[in-house]
């Protein structure tokens, strides 16, 4: 279609063109200087296609004292989909309140990793869980990945709901090498745990201050 | 209508104008800087439009709609290439106003709920609102953006028009 520039609406069209090509350009170059800005290679969602399974049994990690890790509620189902070596496996509030519980008798067996951001992390997280948000993964790798090699089971929260971020980071977890089957997310998140009155933790990592409800 | 009342209306209309245009620029530069600061959260709310399946593009709609909705507010508040930022916009806020009011038909059949008592974040950058709130607030904008295409108002402008009629 052939735009008439002598017309006053021809020259409109044209300058609505030109405005936006200029933006574009000026939004793609200010995405790719901002700090913050999305890489747009990236596949952000790698979760999407993962199955997820409910956990009904955790076996307890070695060494770990007789009887603080009972099997879990016989009431839980069964795994509802086939599971395949990248399925995530799902666990319950009561299961996650055993693991903290176990993870106070051996450090460094349990590792339980917070998949928000920092706003949301520093606001209250479980206690002594690591911050990893999924969405910048290279910034917290380094801190995160050595104690997950070491750890026997590793638990990933978001916020629960339709939150996607603990599975997101489960996987990115799982390509960076730790085996999948010592992942397990938890899908009530932080908004479950800090409902049912369990200890959070506000500001970093270990800062000791520990509550039963985020401030 | 005297001379007077005449030249009275005109001064009011472009007064309108004017204050409609800085209006319309600061309200696209705070809502694009309220996304460019979080792009992830867009990009999760976006991806829940369910547009596309392809992530590339899905990334690039996230990462470019933010800054190019700042770009367009500045050029509003700064007075250049007015009517064609204006029917950009129009064109943008129009496309954006059928994919909320789309997402909140299908938000009501799922919870069956009266539609303006359908409330969500629509990834607007003003955070979770009531739809028909929010479908009001678009057609407002929506009808600002038409009335600046009629290329009043050129007070304070830097360069209102980009393109000059050629010479004959």
């Amino acid at each position: 279609m052939k735009v008439d520039r002598r017309t006053p609406v021809g020259r409109v069209l044209l300058e609505a063109a030109l405005v936006a090509v200029v933006g574009a350009a000026f939004a793609f170059a200010a995405n790719h200087v901002s700090p913050r800005g999305l890489a747009l290679d990236r596949d952000y969602f790698p979760a999407e296609t993962n199955d997820v399974v409910r956990v009904a049994v955790i076996a307890a990690p070695a060494d770990s004292p007789a009887g603080t890790n009972p099997a879990a509620p016989s009431s839980l189902p069964p795994p509802a989909v086939p599971t395949t070596g990248k399925a995530l496996q799902l666990i319950d509030g009561r299961q996650t309140v055993q693991l903290l519980h176990d993870s106070h008798l051996k450090p460094g067996a349990i590792v339980f990793i917070d998949a928000r951001d920092e706003e949301h992390y520093l606001g209250g997280h479980v206690p002594g869980a690591y911050e990893f948000d999924p969405y910048h993964p290279e910034k917290y790798f380094p801190a995160v990945l050595p104690v997950c090699r070491a750890a026997e089971q590793i638990v990933v929260y978001c916020n629960g709901g339709d939150c996607d971020d603990s599975k997101t980071a489960a996987v990115l977890l799982q390509d960076m090498g730790i085996a999948n089957q010592k992942i397990f997310i938890y899908g009530g998140g932080i908004t479950e745990w800090s409902t049912n009155h369990q200890p959070v933790e506000t500001g970093v990592r270990n800062s000791g201050n520990v509550n039963i409800t985020i401030q | 209508m005297t001379d007077h009342q005449i030249s009275w209306k005109r001064v009011g209309v472009n007064l309108f104008t004017v204050l409609a245009r800085w209006l319309l620029g600061a309200v696209f530069v705070y809502l694009g800087l309220t996304k460019a600061l979080y792009p992830v959260e867009f990009l999760k709310l976006l991806r829940e439009y369910g547009l596309t399946q392809d992530a590339w593009l899905l990334n690039a709609l996230a990462a470019a709609l933010p800054w190019f909705e700042i770009f367009c507010g500045l050029l509003l508040l700064a007075g250049v290439a007015v009517r064609g930022t204006a029917l950009t916009l129009a064109l943008m806020l129009a496309s954006f106003t059928l994919l909320v009011w789309y997402r909140a038909l299908l938000l009501q059949a799922a919870q069956n709920l009266p539609f303006c008592a359908v409330g969500f974040d629509c990834g607007c950058g003003a955070g979770k609102e009531f739809v028909c709130r929010k479908l009001s607030e678009n057609l407002v904008l929506l009808a600002l953006s038409v009335w600046l295409l009629r290329g009043r108002g050129r007070q304070f402008s830097l360069r209102f028009t980009l393109l000059k009629p050629p010479a004959p």
